[in-house]
């Protein structure tokens, strides 16, 4: 019958792959953490057991209030650094700037698409994340970190495959607050923290790079994105 | 050809002069403007204009499955392993 049938087919056909892309995943808040089973120590698996309603409240206050933003899946947990001798846990959020191609923004120099991010986004990541007082306070966390990730200006054009920029950072508790406090100078704080820019998988290592004020991720709304029902955004 | 030389280097210096010129200005127009991902840079902006340039809402599964055909995945990126141990 269907065979007689092409639209009817086809409509079927359609249906079944809404229901099934329905199914996909897309980086929901769940998904952003990093799952239990991946820890490796009791420390981390006891960290992200202890603390997991707090980082899927911060993980949904993302996904609902900051559209411009994706955390990528399994990209917010307690993580040590890879050169890491001990077992220092970090809270680690990893991001992703949904940002297309701009002229201005390809124009700079890296280290300044670097800086620009960073003052961006990654400082009012680490505010908020800092403002997680009881899982920061846990003494089992040596720090906070924050990784960046953003399409590189120029590389997606058709046929090509784009090349992401990761800029991460780790810093330690005291400085992180001293620093937000403005108890410490920006200058100080990149000398303190351990920082390393990826130009898509290759790695470029510490590059010079300056933070300033910028209050563009804590105060812009996004009007026409209707958030998910009962998302409470500040 | 001295005077040639002179000239070439004097047209060189005035070029360079010029492109830095640019660039710092254009750093400073980036840095100054706090709403600039506000005017369609950000991929999910992409969504929400219409050819008629009307600006229908979107919900925030829209965002996410534009974002799963456009990039999600596909671009190089440093791996997880690059940065952090488990």
């Amino acid at each position: 019958m269907l065979r007689h049938r092409p639209r009817l087919l086809g409509g079927l056909l359609l249906t079944a792959a809404l229901v099934v892309s329905g199914g996909v995943s897309h980086a929901a808040p769940e998904d952003a953490l990093m799952p239990l089973e991946k820890y490796t120590t009791l420390k981390g698996k006891s960290l992200a057991s202890a603390h997991r309603t707090r980082l899927l409240q911060f993980s949904e206050e993302i996904y609902n209030c900051m559209p411009w933003l994706a955390v990528y899946p399994a990209g917010l947990g307690f993580r040590p650094p890879r050169d890491s001798q001990d077992d220092d846990r970090y809270l680690s959020t990893w991001i992703y700037v949904d940002q297309r191609e701009d002229a201005v923004f390809a124009a700079l120099p890296q280290e300044r698409r670097v800086s620009a991010m960073f003052s961006r986004y990654g400082v009012d990541m680490l505010r908020r994340m800092s403002a997680l007082a009881d899982v920061v306070d846990d003494s089992d966390v040596a720090g906070l970190s924050v990784v960046l990730s953003w399409l590189k200006p120029g590389t997606s054009r058709p046929g090509r495959q784009a090349v992401n920029e990761t800029f991460s950072l780790f810093v330690d508790k005291a400085t992180l607050r001293d620093f937000l406090a403005k108890r410490v100078s920006a200058e100080e704080f990149t000398n303190r923290a351990k920082f390393a820019l990826f130009d898509g998988q290759n790695a470029v290592g510490r590059v010079p790079i300056e933070v300033w004020e910028d209050s563009f991720n804590s105060t812009y709304k996004a009007t026409n994105v209707i958030p998910p029902k009962g998302a409470v955004c500040p | 050809m001295r005077a040639w030389l002179s000239l070439g280097l004097f047209f060189g210096g005035v070029v360079m002069l010029t492109s830095a010129c640019a660039t710092s200005e254009e750093w400073s127009d980036w840095r100054g403007h706090k709403t600039h991902f506000a005017s369609g840079t950000h991929g999910f902006f992409s969504l929400r204009n219409n050819r008629d340039g009307s600006n229908p809402r979107v919900s925030r599964t829209d965002v996410d499955a534009a974002r799963q055909e456009n990039w999600w995945g596909k671009a190089i990126t440093v791996s997880p392993e690059q940065i952090f141990q488990n």
